[in-house]
């Protein structure tokens, strides 16, 4: 049940897009989100749905899987284009029902704004479907290395996030297992009332966090025992080096984007 | 209360690039009174098979038919099945929870709504059985209790819910040897005195070899063989060609056997070992048994 759960959604796979850079994805991410933003009207996002098509073809990712993100964000979804469908200012009236009305900017905004979300949500998606959680903390960690001369923690930071990417199967594994446990014994996880509901969570918070607590002081002393002091003077098992495909990836990215500038200046 | 499990399957994450086929087609009827052992190497589908025989996972394929009811089909009421098909998990005092141990056990027999006095008396009995005295642990905390008793305050908790069919995982991964002995006593006289059907799922041969009446052999989600210890023990080769092998008496044997010994080539117990070898330098009769079985009485480097 929990086991189908899929966490940070990488796809294992060996295409070019797997295969750059993390920090360069990173950075293409920033990029791409750039050009959703610089988008200024509906027609526009043919641009960044050929960027999308052309990475997903080249990823070997269907657009099922990346269409699965935009799930847990449908309600936000239908609020955004509610909300704008309704309350936009406009002049060309649609419809009118009461204090509601349908103008015809308020029907172009609220697609203008649904489709941004979409875009962006789905954009990501990519990221994270060919992108391993420890490279990409790796990617992170390297990225933000800069920001040490004001004192801000990198290293630590792509630490914590790197064992906490870690432990978030086991955990599930750990939740999954205990939960059937207590099933075994009778406990009931999905009838009653709210209060019955969250009384229910009691025989699995409770062990799952003392086996949290356990993992985690296990973790630091096997830590300890191979001598790990921070971020100084580490050095990595995998140097990322750049390639000349992120540099291309690059270029390209910056083209679509450029176009997107000078449709939203030349053609609004 | 016999258990039919009838061309059962099961895949993890079907459809999805994880996917992983768990157990194909396992086929095997469970008696009453039966005392099963079930071997196979980390990940062979063990696990994965014991959890199909209380409906916490559903097959991919197949169907269990635990006595008389299909408990596979939609709209079963799992409580009544996990009432008679008593689950220990591996490492089950890590589902420990309550202020007491009193508490912790009454767990299950709450869950099944029985009234007080009978949830008192039934967590009483559960002690008894695991050999737990009542008195000086049901007002502790489980969680200071040492680890081979917290794994009895668990297997006490599924057994308050008095199952006919008890089935353990691995009961003796993690423990010190005297914590070992004495769980595998406790599970013997559960399975003679209590007359409960045991499942009990292991890769120690020696655990299995004085316990279990039948041997079920798992390989890569494959049911490969079933039979009688001494039959099962006797297929060393394919025992050993999926990662496991046979009891040490077994191996001592077939060393001996090697060395010029006249000894039957099928002895999997220590007892066994010990009479023939008795037999052998002269020793007409062996001597009564009268410590029970088990390991002390015959020198492990023999």
């Amino acid at each position: 049940m929990l086991k189908d759960i899929t966490l940070g959604q990488y796809l294992p796979g060996n295409t070019l897009v797997h295969r750059l850079d993390p920090r360069a994805k990173i950075l293409l991410t920033a990029l791409y989100i750039a050009m959703v933003f610089c988008v200024k009207s509906p027609v526009w996002y043919v641009l960044p749905l050929g960027y999308l098509v052309l990475a997903s073809r080249t990823a070997g990712l269907r657009f099922r899987q990346m269409l699965k993100s935009v799930k847990p964000l449908r309600f936000l979804l239908i609020l955004t284009f509610a909300l704008n469908l309704f309350f936009s200012a406009g002049t060309t009236v649609w419809l009118q029902w009461g204090v509601l009305r349908i103008t015809r900017e308020g029907f172009f905004t609220a697609l203008h704004f649904s489709m941004r979300l979409v875009f962006l949500v789905v954009g990501t998606s990519v990221l994270t479907l060919t992108t391993s959680p420890v490279s990409l903390s790796d990617g992170i960690e390297m990225l933000l290395k800069p920001l040490k001369v004001i004192r801000f923690p990198a290293h630590e930071l792509a630490m914590m996030m790197t064992i906490a990417l870690r432990f978030i199967p086991t955990l599930i594994e750990e939740t999954d297992k205990i939960m059937k446990a207590q099933m075994a014994r009778g406990a009931d996880f999905e009838s009653g009332n709210l209060l019955r509901r969250v009384k229910a969570m009691v025989p699995l918070l409770v062990p799952l966090f003392v086996s949290a607590f356990r993992h985690a002081g296990d973790l630091a002393m096997a830590m300890e025992a191979r001598c790990y002091h921070g971020g100084e003077g580490r050095t990595r098992l995998r140097v990322l080096r750049f390639t000349p495909a992120d540099g291309y990836a690059l270029a390209l990215t910056l083209g679509f984007l450029a176009l997107v500038i000078a449709g939203g200046v030349l053609l609004p | 209360m016999p258990i039919q499990i009838e061309h059962l399957s099961h895949t993890y994450l079907p459809g999805s690039p994880f996917s992983s086929v768990a157990i194909h087609d396992v086929t095997l009827d469970i008696q009453d009174g039966e005392f099963i052992g079930i071997l196979g190497h980390t990940g062979s589908g063990k696990t994965t098979l014991a959890q199909h025989l209380n409906g916490l996972l559903r097959p991919t394929e197949g169907r269990v038919v635990v006595d008389g009811l299909d408990i596979t089909q939609k709209g079963i009421r799992l409580l009544e099945v996990r009432k008679k098909v008593g689950l220990v998990f591996q490492y089950p005092e890590h589902q420990l929870f309550e202020e007491t141990v009193a508490k912790d056990i009454a767990f299950g027999p709450k869950n099944m709504g029985l009234d007080k006095a009978e949830i008192a008396e039934r967590v009483q009995e559960a002690c008894a059985l695991v050999g737990l005295p009542f008195d000086q642990v049901a007002d502790r905390s489980p969680f200071e209790l040492s680890g081979g008793q917290m794994r009895r305050v668990a297997i006490a908790g599924v057994l308050a819910m008095r199952p006919r069919v008890l089935i353990l995982d691995e009961p003796t991964a993690g423990l010190d040897p005297a914590g070992r002995r004495s769980i595998l006593d406790m599970i013997r006289s559960l399975h003679a005195k209590g007359g409960l059907t045991v499942i009990m799922i292991s890769h120690n041969m020696d655990d299995i070899a004085s316990l279990a009446t039948r041997l079920v052999v798992m390989s890569a989600g494959k049911l490969v063989m079933t039979g009688t210890p001494r039959e099962v023990f006797g297929q060393e080769e394919l025992l050993k060609s999926i990662g496991l092998g046979v009891p040490q008496a077994a191996e001592l044997t077939h060393a001996l056997i090697a060395q010029g010994f006249d000894l039957p080539k099928d002895l999997y117990t220590l007892e066994e070992v010990r009479d023939h070898l008795l037999r052998l330098v002269g020793c007409p009769s062996a001597p009564k048994e009268d410590q029970g079985p088990g390991p002390k009485e015959v020198p492990a480097h023999a």
